[in-house]
Protein backbone atom coordinates (compact mmCIF):
# COMPACT_ATOMS: atom_id res chain seq x y z
CA UNK A 1 0.00 0.00 0.00
CA UNK A 2 1.48 3.38 -1.01
CA UNK A 3 1.80 6.37 1.33
CA UNK A 4 -1.10 8.09 -0.46
CA UNK A 5 -3.37 5.09 -0.16
CA UNK A 6 -2.54 4.70 3.56
CA UNK A 7 -3.56 8.31 4.12
CA UNK A 8 -6.66 7.76 1.96
CA UNK A 9 -7.64 4.71 4.02
CA UNK A 10 -7.21 6.69 7.24
CA UNK A 11 -9.32 9.53 5.79
CA UNK A 12 -11.99 7.04 4.69
CA UNK A 13 -12.10 5.61 8.21
CA UNK A 14 -12.54 9.08 9.67
CA UNK A 15 -15.23 9.92 7.10
CA UNK A 16 -17.07 6.79 8.20
CA UNK A 17 -16.83 8.00 11.79
CA UNK A 18 -18.02 11.49 10.81
CA UNK A 19 -21.06 9.99 9.15
CA UNK A 20 -21.84 7.79 12.19
CA UNK A 21 -21.69 10.70 14.62
CA UNK A 22 -23.97 12.72 12.36
CA UNK A 23 -21.48 15.27 11.05
CA UNK A 24 -22.12 14.12 7.47
CA UNK A 25 -25.57 14.23 5.91
CA UNK A 26 -25.02 11.66 3.14
CA UNK A 27 -27.12 8.73 1.99
CA UNK A 28 -25.33 5.38 1.57
CA UNK A 29 -25.07 5.86 -2.21
CA UNK A 30 -23.75 9.40 -1.76
CA UNK A 31 -21.27 8.16 0.85
CA UNK A 32 -19.95 5.39 -1.43
CA UNK A 33 -19.61 7.76 -4.39
CA UNK A 34 -17.83 10.28 -2.16
CA UNK A 35 -15.42 7.56 -0.85
CA UNK A 36 -14.74 6.48 -4.43
CA UNK A 37 -14.25 10.09 -5.52
CA UNK A 38 -11.85 10.72 -2.62
CA UNK A 39 -9.80 7.64 -3.56
CA UNK A 40 -9.75 8.49 -7.26
CA UNK A 41 -8.96 12.13 -6.58
CA UNK A 42 -5.95 11.28 -4.40
CA UNK A 43 -4.74 8.60 -6.80
CA UNK A 44 -5.25 10.43 -10.11
CA UNK A 45 -5.66 14.06 -9.11
CA UNK A 46 -9.20 14.27 -10.48
CA UNK A 47 -12.50 12.42 -10.78
CA UNK A 48 -14.45 11.50 -13.88
CA UNK A 49 -17.92 10.01 -14.09
CA UNK A 50 -16.51 7.12 -16.14
CA UNK A 51 -13.95 6.16 -13.48
CA UNK A 52 -16.50 6.61 -10.71
CA UNK A 53 -18.91 4.23 -12.44
CA UNK A 54 -16.14 1.61 -12.68
CA UNK A 55 -15.20 1.89 -9.00
CA UNK A 56 -15.93 -1.19 -6.84
CA UNK A 57 -17.73 0.84 -4.19
CA UNK A 58 -20.15 2.14 -6.81
CA UNK A 59 -20.68 -1.19 -8.56
CA UNK A 60 -23.92 -1.93 -6.69
CA UNK A 61 -25.42 1.51 -7.25
CA UNK A 62 -27.94 1.66 -10.11
CA UNK A 63 -27.37 4.27 -12.84
CA UNK A 64 -30.36 6.46 -11.94
CA UNK A 65 -29.36 6.42 -8.23
CA UNK A 66 -25.74 7.13 -9.19
CA UNK A 67 -26.61 10.24 -11.19
CA UNK A 68 -29.14 11.43 -8.58
CA UNK A 69 -26.52 10.99 -5.84
CA UNK A 70 -23.86 12.69 -7.97
CA UNK A 71 -26.16 15.68 -8.50
CA UNK A 72 -26.96 15.74 -4.79
CA UNK A 73 -23.25 15.66 -3.88
CA UNK A 74 -22.65 18.64 -6.17
CA UNK A 75 -25.67 20.40 -4.64
CA UNK A 76 -24.40 19.76 -1.09
CA UNK A 77 -20.94 21.00 -2.03
CA UNK A 78 -19.04 17.69 -1.67
CA UNK A 79 -18.15 17.64 -5.37
CA UNK A 80 -17.74 20.50 -7.82
CA UNK A 81 -17.76 20.29 -11.62
CA UNK A 82 -14.21 20.86 -12.81
CA UNK A 83 -13.80 24.31 -14.36
CA UNK A 84 -10.74 23.51 -16.43
CA UNK A 85 -11.68 20.06 -17.71
CA UNK A 86 -14.59 18.92 -19.78
CA UNK A 87 -18.02 17.62 -18.86
CA UNK A 88 -18.16 14.70 -16.42
CA UNK A 89 -15.09 15.82 -14.46
CA UNK A 90 -15.26 16.75 -10.79
CA UNK A 91 -13.09 17.94 -7.94
CA UNK A 92 -13.61 16.75 -4.37
CA UNK A 93 -14.65 19.49 -1.98
CA UNK A 94 -15.90 19.82 1.56
CA UNK A 95 -19.12 21.67 2.23
CA UNK A 96 -18.76 24.73 4.47
CA UNK B 1 17.07 11.26 -1.38
CA UNK B 2 13.93 9.18 -0.99
CA UNK B 3 13.62 7.03 2.12
CA UNK B 4 12.44 3.42 1.71
CA UNK B 5 8.76 2.94 2.59
CA UNK B 6 9.44 1.02 5.81
CA UNK B 7 11.88 3.70 7.03
CA UNK B 8 9.28 6.41 6.30
CA UNK B 9 6.57 4.43 8.09
CA UNK B 10 8.90 3.88 11.06
CA UNK B 11 9.73 7.59 11.24
CA UNK B 12 6.09 8.71 11.04
CA UNK B 13 4.66 6.06 13.40
CA UNK B 14 7.42 6.36 16.02
CA UNK B 15 7.21 10.16 15.97
CA UNK B 16 3.43 9.95 16.35
CA UNK B 17 3.90 7.51 19.25
CA UNK B 18 6.38 9.81 20.99
CA UNK B 19 4.12 12.84 20.49
CA UNK B 20 1.23 10.87 21.99
CA UNK B 21 3.45 9.85 24.94
CA UNK B 22 4.46 13.48 25.60
CA UNK B 23 0.82 14.62 25.38
CA UNK B 24 -0.22 11.86 27.80
CA UNK B 25 2.53 12.36 30.38
CA UNK B 26 2.85 16.15 30.17
CA UNK B 27 -0.83 17.11 29.76
CA UNK B 28 -3.29 14.28 30.42
CA UNK B 29 -1.77 12.81 33.60
CA UNK B 30 -1.23 16.20 35.33
CA UNK B 31 -4.87 17.11 34.53
CA UNK B 32 -6.01 13.66 35.71
CA UNK B 33 -4.12 14.17 38.99
CA UNK B 34 -6.00 17.45 39.54
CA UNK B 35 -9.46 15.98 38.87
CA UNK B 36 -8.92 12.47 40.31
CA UNK B 37 -6.43 13.02 43.15
CA UNK B 38 -7.63 9.92 45.01
CA UNK B 39 -7.21 7.62 41.99
CA UNK B 40 -4.79 5.01 43.33
CA UNK B 41 -3.21 3.88 40.05
CA UNK B 42 -0.52 5.95 38.32
CA UNK B 43 -1.82 4.73 34.92
CA UNK B 44 -3.31 7.27 32.52
CA UNK B 45 -7.07 6.99 31.98
CA UNK B 46 -6.56 8.48 28.50
CA UNK B 47 -3.54 6.74 27.03
CA UNK B 48 -3.26 8.23 23.52
CA UNK B 49 -0.30 6.03 22.39
CA UNK B 50 -2.67 3.07 22.45
CA UNK B 51 -4.53 4.68 19.56
CA UNK B 52 -1.29 5.06 17.60
CA UNK B 53 -0.56 1.36 18.16
CA UNK B 54 -4.00 0.21 17.00
CA UNK B 55 -4.22 2.49 13.95
CA UNK B 56 -0.68 1.73 12.80
CA UNK B 57 -1.33 -2.02 13.11
CA UNK B 58 -4.61 -1.60 11.20
CA UNK B 59 -2.85 0.32 8.42
CA UNK B 60 0.49 -1.50 8.24
CA UNK B 61 -0.20 -5.00 9.56
CA UNK B 62 2.99 -6.78 10.71
CA UNK B 63 5.10 -3.88 9.39
CA UNK B 64 3.79 -1.90 12.37
CA UNK B 65 6.00 -4.04 14.64
CA UNK B 66 9.09 -2.48 13.04
CA UNK B 67 7.47 0.95 12.71
CA UNK B 68 6.48 1.08 16.39
CA UNK B 69 9.66 -0.41 17.88
CA UNK B 70 11.86 2.74 18.12
CA UNK B 71 8.98 4.89 19.40
CA UNK B 72 7.89 2.38 22.04
CA UNK B 73 11.45 1.77 23.22
CA UNK B 74 12.17 5.51 23.51
CA UNK B 75 8.84 5.99 25.32
CA UNK B 76 9.78 3.34 27.89
CA UNK B 77 13.20 4.99 28.23
CA UNK B 78 11.51 8.39 28.73
CA UNK B 79 9.26 7.00 31.47
CA UNK B 80 11.53 4.47 33.22
CA UNK B 81 15.04 5.62 32.31
CA UNK B 82 17.69 2.89 32.31
CA UNK B 83 15.17 0.52 33.96
CA UNK B 84 13.60 0.23 30.49
CA UNK B 85 16.26 -2.43 29.90
CA UNK B 86 14.96 -4.66 32.74
CA UNK B 87 13.62 -8.00 31.46
CA UNK B 88 10.03 -7.25 32.59
CA UNK B 89 10.02 -3.94 30.68
CA UNK B 90 11.64 -5.48 27.59
CA UNK B 91 8.79 -8.01 27.72
CA UNK B 92 6.27 -5.14 28.06
CA UNK B 93 7.86 -3.42 25.03
CA UNK B 94 7.49 -6.61 22.99
CA UNK B 95 3.84 -6.86 24.06
CA UNK B 96 3.19 -3.24 23.09
CA UNK B 97 4.61 -3.63 19.59
CA UNK B 98 3.39 -7.14 18.70
CA UNK B 99 -0.08 -7.52 20.24
CA UNK B 100 -1.89 -5.06 17.90
CA UNK B 101 -0.54 -6.61 14.67
CA UNK B 102 -1.01 -10.15 16.05
CA UNK B 103 -4.64 -9.36 16.96
CA UNK B 104 -5.48 -8.05 13.47
CA UNK B 105 -3.73 -11.11 12.00
CA UNK B 106 -5.73 -13.42 14.29
CA UNK B 107 -8.96 -11.77 13.15
CA UNK B 108 -7.89 -12.35 9.55
CA UNK B 109 -7.31 -16.05 10.30
CA UNK B 110 -10.82 -16.14 11.80
CA UNK B 111 -12.10 -14.74 8.47
CA UNK B 112 -12.84 -11.29 9.89
CA UNK B 113 -10.62 -9.14 7.72
CA UNK B 114 -10.96 -5.50 8.69
CA UNK B 115 -7.61 -4.45 7.24
CA UNK B 116 -7.98 -1.41 4.96
CA UNK B 117 -8.27 -2.06 1.28
CA UNK B 118 -8.96 0.19 -1.68
CA UNK B 119 -12.45 -0.38 -3.07
CA UNK B 120 -13.75 -1.36 0.36
CA UNK B 121 -15.86 0.55 2.85
CA UNK B 122 -14.06 1.22 6.11
CA UNK B 123 -15.67 0.20 9.40
CA UNK B 124 -14.65 2.35 12.35
CA UNK B 125 -16.71 0.38 14.92
CA UNK B 126 -14.79 -2.74 13.76
CA UNK B 127 -11.48 -0.94 14.40
CA UNK B 128 -12.79 0.14 17.82
CA UNK B 129 -13.84 -3.48 18.49
CA UNK B 130 -10.36 -4.68 17.58
CA UNK B 131 -8.99 -1.90 19.79
CA UNK B 132 -10.99 -3.25 22.75
CA UNK B 133 -9.56 -6.75 22.26
CA UNK B 134 -6.05 -5.28 21.90
CA UNK B 135 -6.59 -3.22 25.08
CA UNK B 136 -7.67 -6.28 27.07
CA UNK B 137 -4.78 -8.43 25.83
CA UNK B 138 -2.21 -5.65 26.29
CA UNK B 139 -3.49 -4.78 29.76
CA UNK B 140 -3.45 -8.36 31.02
CA UNK B 141 -0.06 -9.26 29.50
CA UNK B 142 1.69 -5.96 30.36
CA UNK B 143 0.52 -5.88 33.96
CA UNK B 144 1.39 -9.56 34.38
CA UNK B 145 4.89 -8.84 33.00
CA UNK B 146 5.35 -5.81 35.26
CA UNK B 147 3.77 -7.48 38.30
CA UNK B 148 1.35 -4.55 38.74
CA UNK B 149 -1.42 -4.37 41.38
CA UNK B 150 -4.86 -5.60 40.29
CA UNK B 151 -6.44 -2.12 39.90
CA UNK B 152 -3.85 -1.31 37.20
CA UNK B 153 -5.38 -3.98 34.94
CA UNK B 154 -8.66 -2.06 34.73
CA UNK B 155 -6.94 1.34 34.58
CA UNK B 156 -4.77 0.22 31.64
CA UNK B 157 -7.81 -1.11 29.79
CA UNK B 158 -9.80 2.11 30.34
CA UNK B 159 -6.80 4.23 29.35
CA UNK B 160 -6.16 2.25 26.17
CA UNK B 161 -9.81 2.27 25.11
CA UNK B 162 -10.35 6.00 25.68
CA UNK B 163 -6.92 6.72 24.19
CA UNK B 164 -7.98 5.09 20.93
CA UNK B 165 -11.41 6.74 20.95
CA UNK B 166 -10.03 10.24 21.60
CA UNK B 167 -7.23 9.85 19.06
CA UNK B 168 -9.74 8.77 16.41
CA UNK B 169 -12.03 11.67 17.26
CA UNK B 170 -9.05 14.03 17.13
CA UNK B 171 -8.05 12.69 13.72
CA UNK B 172 -11.66 12.95 12.52
CA UNK B 173 -11.81 16.66 13.39
CA UNK B 174 -8.28 17.25 12.07
CA UNK B 175 -9.11 15.69 8.67
CA UNK B 176 -12.41 17.58 8.61
CA UNK B 177 -10.59 20.86 9.26
CA UNK B 178 -7.99 20.01 6.60
CA UNK B 179 -10.70 19.31 4.02
CA UNK B 180 -12.42 22.59 4.83
CA UNK B 181 -9.15 24.37 4.12
CA UNK B 182 -8.84 22.48 0.83
CA UNK B 183 -5.86 20.37 2.00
Amino acid sequence: MSDISKLTELRKLMLDMERSVGLQDLSSAERDIYYAATELSEAHGGVTTTYLLKHMLVADVSRPTFFRALKSLVGKGYLAPSENSGRGQYTVKTPK
Amino acid sequence: MKLPALARDTLVVSLAYLLAIFATFEVVIPVQDIFFPVFASHASLLFLPSGVRVLSAWLLGWRSVVALAPGVFLAFFYVAGIRALEPSRIFAILIAITVPAATFHAFQLLRWNIAPQPDQRPCWPCVMGAGIVISILSSVLTNYALGSPSNDYLAYFIGDFFGLLFLMMGLMFAFRAMRRRGL
